[in-house]
């Protein structure tokens, strides 16, 4: 591991004290940017390491907050426990959401399903009444770690920490693998991928299993934090703030999933009494980075640091 | 029970032509750029929105501000498919798909920041009625939006099939590279079709205006229904555009009525994942799946 | 012993279209074997045929004696048949080391979950195959070059770097598509010459495509000539090259 590398380490640990220095929204809004972080990291994987047109983020991101969320208020789950589940059914979700891709559905195609598929869901958390609560949503009980009640957000931000580096310690090691160049390569050329062995079908399978999978833990991390689930949270416009957290932090970039999310997450928070500005700004956003800077702010940080720099192997 | 059936057919043919107009909308910018426009929705509530402010702000008549309305939206669509498509045209698709849904939700933010969540009516233009044809019944609404649909469709047809611009577009549809060999303006042709596109959306849209309330987020549900359509059509194919909405707007009243209300919600849906899962060519398509 | 490759009686149809029409060849490891005909006779078609990226109409391919013509691309990857493709087969998104690797792929021994663990033995699997890559660049005089991304380099280097990440698993049977397409003759001896090298030093059979004739003629063992999907002749390059129906074959075309 080159030293560039280690002092990744580095940075929870300058986090640990943030809580001593924030007011309570801040901190608030400093958890808000935690939740997205897997958020951005999971969709990474799937559109800029597969290069998979998939729109269903928020559909893994809703799946994995109901789960936590439905065996929190309906079983009595703790939600430590529930965090699991959450992934698994979110990585379940991506895998199902792999189907077409493995039937060659591609580009525009894939795009559209996806999308159908995210809308569908969405429609389901408003009629399955009895479980998701319907439109008014359902009241998600108070989190807890092994006994251990998360009822100030200083305490959400170290349970969401350590969920956290997890999630970016183990994506990491399955980037820089074998599995990571297999993803890329597809994305790549899939005809050459195939040539050298890879059984593409699986590893797309997997990368969306993956994406699904990170996005559900984040899904459950959500839930603790707001406390309270409605279908209006996994709409359309959740969807765009997913979108440009990738694009303006760097397509296929796990360091530009985290700099995506910690830029934009803290957006609509200035913008809920501004009905649409929170829409544009993100269009805008997307719209800018699409025509002067396509790989985004990793790009340019990569320049800067080999920490921003994706590299598939190591030495 | 089945008695039911010829009413239900005949009021899924009517939204069917909104879903048809929508769908053959979408297909004129998709088969000029091969880029399916994600914000074509959005467009069509720009359309809609912009004949309210004629009809309710200005005073205008109805006609003229159908008209002006899908003026607006040529010029929009022709834009935005020059400024912002055409300079990535050659990139990678997900940035071609980013882009057209960002330029719809741009389009949304706008429409919600001006008029907000509240939601419009747009005032009569006609009185409203109903006849009995035979043992059915049809709504003005229902002969209004078919009416100026059928008659698009009808001048659609001519044009292409009839005039010399029909002949063109027909020619660079069939292949690009040929075309500019012939000495055509590729470029102005991609923009010129995403603005023809739009400006249909646009009249779509004022007639969606008519049946159903004007929120900003009415370009979703248009956009899911086209998709469906397309979907169900074939992709890529006008008449498959025209029958797919006309088929998606009878299956969504009967198997609304007949099975669940909830099928009025998420046939679309349904349609557009099943339908790819399964004969992802439709009923016309020509462009099937990619195959590894 | 029994060939390396084996194509028997192979047609390949495509609606009304005939693009192969019962071809048979050998070739034995250790053997350079070029296919070589007017455009459109088929060359191609049943190249992507013994890869599996076309599926055949009759006849069949055997590999090692066993059938291989029913299986996907990956499959018969994993077989130990590897190809390079005719333009950008590389990714361009990867460094030339990162190409390499992916050549690696199936004999990296890091599995899914000791990966995520950060178990040793994934980890120095990994390291022990990154060394390995390198070597290999190392070897064509590419090491230079390894860690710049593929989309960088030239086109020499680019057709160089795809030969190399072909031969990381040390294929049995490589399958080489217009290998020397727009490289300056300088570039093409040197080509000839590791071809060459590694049919005789190493062992491995080759079926190359190629159009250049004077590359074809001082490399191959055997040349097979197709004409409108048939096969026209199947010898010698001395043989073939005073064979009458070759001469028509392409006179034909011209």
């Amino acid at each position: 591991m080159r030293g560039g590398r280690r002092i990744v380490w580095l940075i929870p640990l300058l986090l640990v004290p943030l809580p001593l220095v924030l007011d309570q929204y801040q901190q608030y809004v400093a958890n808000l940017i935690l939740v997205y972080v897997p958020v951005g990291v999971g969709f990474n994987v799937v559109v800029g390491n597969l290069g998979q047109l998939a729109f269903s983020n928020v559909a893994f991101f809703g799946i994995g907050a109901y789960t936590a969320g439905i065996l929190m208020l309906k079983l009595g789950l703790p939600w430590w426990i529930t965090v699991l589940p959450a992934g698994v059914m979110g990585g379940i979700a991506g895998a199902a959401a792999s189907v077409p891709a493995l039937r060659g559905v591609r580009l525009f195609y894939l795009a559209i399903m996806t999308l159908a598929f995210g809308e569908l869901m969405r429609w389901v958390y408003i009629r399955w009444e009895p479980v998701t609560g319907g439109s008014f949503g359902m009241a998600v009980p108070e989190a807890s770690v092994l006994g251990w009640a998360l009822n100030v957000e200083s305490r959400k931000f170290y349970a969401f920490l350590v969920l956290v580096v997890l999630v970016i310690m183990l994506t990491d090691r399955l980037l820089r693998s074998r599995f990571g160049r297999a993803f890329v390569a597809i994305k790549g050329n899939e005809e050459a991928a195939a040539a050298m062995g890879i059984p593409t079908d699986r590893y797309i399978l997997l990368g969306f299993a993956w994406g699904g999978f990170v996005v559900g833990i984040a899904g459950s991390m959500y839930a603790a934090l707001v406390g309270h689930l409605s279908p209006a949270s996994f709409d359309l416009t959740e969807l765009i703030l997913q979108f440009a957290i990738i694009m303006v932090g760097g397509l296929g970039s796990l360091a530009g999933s985290v700099l995506g999310a910690a830029l934009l997450t803290a957006a609509p928070e200035f913008f809920r009494d501004l009905p649409g500005f929170e829409e544009l700004l993100f269009a805008v956003l997307i719209i800018v980075v699409i025509l002067f800077l396509p790989r985004g702010l990793a790009s340019l940080l990569a320049r800067a640091h080999p920490l921003f720099d994706d590299r598939y192997f190591r030495e | 029970m089945l008695s039911f059936l010829p009413q239900l057919v005949v009021s899924g043919i009517a939204t069917g032509m909104l879903y048809a107009l929508m769908a053959l909308s979408m297909t004129v910018g998709y088969r000029a750029t091969t880029v399916v426009n994600f914000g074509h929705g959005d467009m069509l509530m720009v359309g809609a929105y912009a004949s309210y402010m004629l009809v309710a702000g200005v005073g205008l008549p109805f006609g003229p501000a159908i008209v002006f309305a899908a003026a607006f939206l040529f010029l929009l669509g022709f834009a935005a498919q020059r400024l912002l498509m055409q300079p990535i045209i050659a990139g990678p698709h997900l940035s071609l798909a980013m882009m057209a849904l960002a330029v719809g939700y741009a389009l949304r933010g706008f429409a919600r920041i001006e008029w907000g969540n509240d939601v419009l009516k747009l005032p009569r233009a006609y009185p409203s009625g109903a006849f009995m044809l035979g043992p059915v019944v049809v709504t003005m609404d229902d002969i209004v939006i078919s009416g100026v649909v059928l008659a698009l469709l009808a001048v659609l047809f001519l044009v292409f099939n009839v005039t010399a611009i029909g002949q063109v577009i027909q020619a660079v549809f069939q292949t690009q590279r040929g075309a500019a060999l012939v000495g055509i303006n590729v470029r102005a042709f991609h923009a010129t079709m995403w603005g023809a596109g739009a400006a249909l959306g646009a009249v779509g849209g004022v007639l969606m205006a008519l049946i159903v309330p004007l929120t900003p987020d009415i370009g979703v549900a248009t956009l899911v229904r086209g998709f469906a359509a397309m979907t169900l059509g074939g992709f890529g194919s006008l008449q498959g555009a025209v029958i797919g909405g006309l088929l998606l707007g009878i299956m969504e009243k009967v198997l609304g009525f007949y099975v669940s209300t909830v099928f009025i919600d998420i046939t679309a849906y349904l349609v557009t994942i099943l339908v790819l899962l399964i004969r992802p060519k439709g009923l016309f398509g020509q462009h099937a799946t990619l195959r590894i | 012993m029994a060939a390396l490759l084996e194509i028997s009686d192979v047609s390949v149809r495509f609606g009304g279209l005939t693009a192969v029409d019962g071809v048979s060849f050998e070739v034995s490891a250790g053997e350079v074997c070029a296919l070589i005909g007017p455009n459109g006779a088929g060359k191609s078609t049943l190249f992507n045929a013994v890869a599996g990226n076309v599926v055949i109409s009759s006849g069949r391919v055997l590999l090692r004696g066993a059938p291989i013509q029913h299986l996907t691309p990956h499959e018969i990857s994993a077989r130990g048949v590897r190809r390079t493709f005719q333009n950008g087969g590389l990714f361009a998104h990867l460094t030339a080391l990162e190409n390499v690797l992916v050549g690696l792929h199936t004999q990296v021994a890091s599995g899914f979950l000791g990966l995520l663990c950060g178990a040793e033995s994934s980890r120095r699997a990994e390291a022990a195959a990154t060394r390995r890559a390198r070597e290999l660049l190392a070897l064509m005089e590419l090491d230079q070059v390894a860690d710049h991304l593929a989309s960088e380099l030239s086109g020499g280097q680019q057709r160089m770097v795809e030969i190399v990440r072909a031969l990381a698993t040390d294929p049995p049977l490589l399958l080489l598509d217009e290998p020397a397409v727009g490289l300056a003759p300088p570039m093409r001896d040197r080509l000839g010459g590791i071809i060459r090298r590694l049919a005789k030093e190493r062992g491995l059979g080759i079926v190359l495509i190629e159009h250049a004739i004077e590359l074809v003629m001082s490399v191959s063992d055997r040349v097979i000539v197709l004409n409108y999907g048939r096969k026209v002749a199947d010898g010698s390059p001395a043989e073939v090259r005073a064979d009458k129906r070759v001469l028509e074959a392409y006179l034909g075309h011209a």
